[in-house]
């Protein structure tokens, strides 16, 4: 059973690259920290019976399932918000003003580091842009082995697929974001 | 460069930019950690319920030392126990035995000394007669 100085040790150490996994499948700052802050939850509240050494798997596996539902309720969401906006009158009373939208960008890791005019800054910006085109299950399997340092085995059973199939995203992944980096100027 | 090298330069790369990030997001994550950590239950140090034979095989190094003794004796006192409690059984029922084996002894001979022939209750034709009585009945 993890002890609390257990538990607080490995979220202090993880918290980061949650963040950060979140925030490459969601695409938002501050959905990324009410996902991460979900998945911390969760895992203290009902797998704090666990042992210490299993809490890294039970985190990303949870972290995925948070993520996962936020996606499901953006969905509802947006049918929902469709539904309302085609049964409304008209869209001439659209008070959304595109420079928030912008604003929120800005205020984005990679745009800042953009403006910090670092060429190291700028290339990891560049990086994070193109993990985070990556289709879903090439990322997440791209980022558990070579992120998480979980071997194939693990990563099988976090995404609940077959080792060849975990061999087979993290090769994908790892062409396409080759060739988008090169697209871009960038030779590892 | 292969895959495994690739994947150690993206690793980098993002150890940086996760290191990189503004303080307002880090100040969350401290939040959020602190929120989970308050749902934390602490494991009990000393466990109310605690069945003996748990410790077999379980007994860690630090407390294998201090409470060796005390775990062997978690396991053997109900052994001993059982045996006690088997020993129990078997002196109470021999001393029943010769009550009970006095009470079979009557009921015999109550049997034989009823008008009925013990050979009747034998016949297929008496439990006939027996059973239509009891219909009637």
């Amino acid at each position: 059973m993890a002890s609390r100085q257990e538990l607080s040790d490995f979220l202090a150490g993880v918290e980061r690259r949650a963040f950060k996994q979140a925030q490459y499948a969601v695409r938002d700052a501050d959905a990324a920290l009410d996902i991460v802050q979900d998945a911390m939850m969760k895992l203290a509240e009902k797998y704090s019976d666990r042992p210490a050494a299993e809490l890294p798997l039970l985190f990303t596996r949870i972290l995925q399932n948070a993520t996962y539902d936020f996606f499901r309720r953006q969905k509802v969401r947006s049918t929902w918000v469709t539904l309302f906006s085609a049964l409304s009158p008209g869209h001439e009373d659209d008070n959304s003003d595109p420079l928030e939208t912008l604003e929120a960008m800005a205020g984005s890791p990679a745009a800042e580091s953009a403006q910090d005019q670092v060429e190291r800054s700028q290339v990891v910006a560049i990086i994070e842009e193109e993990v985070a085109r990556l289709p879903t299950r090439q990322r997440e399997a791209f980022l558990m082995r070579y992120w998480e340092d979980m071997d194939v085995a693990e990563t099988a059973a976090v995404m609940g697929c077959s080792e060849g199939s975990v061999k087979t995203h993290c090769s994908r992944a790892t062409h396409a974001l080759a060739r988008a980096l090169k697209a871009r100027g960038i030779h590892l | 460069m292969n895959e495994k090298e690739f994947g150690y330069q993206i690793r980098q790369a993002l150890n940086e930019a996760a290191a990189a990030l503004d303080y307002k997001t880090t100040y969350r994550l401290e939040q959020a950690r602190a929120a989970a950590l308050a749902r934390h239950r602490e494991p009990a140090t000393s466990p109310a319920w605690n069945p003996a034979l748990q410790t077999v095989g379980t007994r860690s190094a630090a407390s294998g030392s201090r409470l060796g003794w005390f775990g062997g004796f978690g396991l053997a006192a109900p052994t001993v126990a059982l045996i006690a409690g088997f020993i129990g059984i078997y002196q109470w029922q021999q001393q029943q035995l010769p009550e009970r084996m006095s009470d079979l002894a009557a009921m015999d001979f109550a049997v034989l000394m009823d008008e009925t022939p013990i050979g009747a209750y034998a016949d297929k034709g008496f439990g006939i007669l027996l059973r239509g009585e009891t219909e009637d009945l």
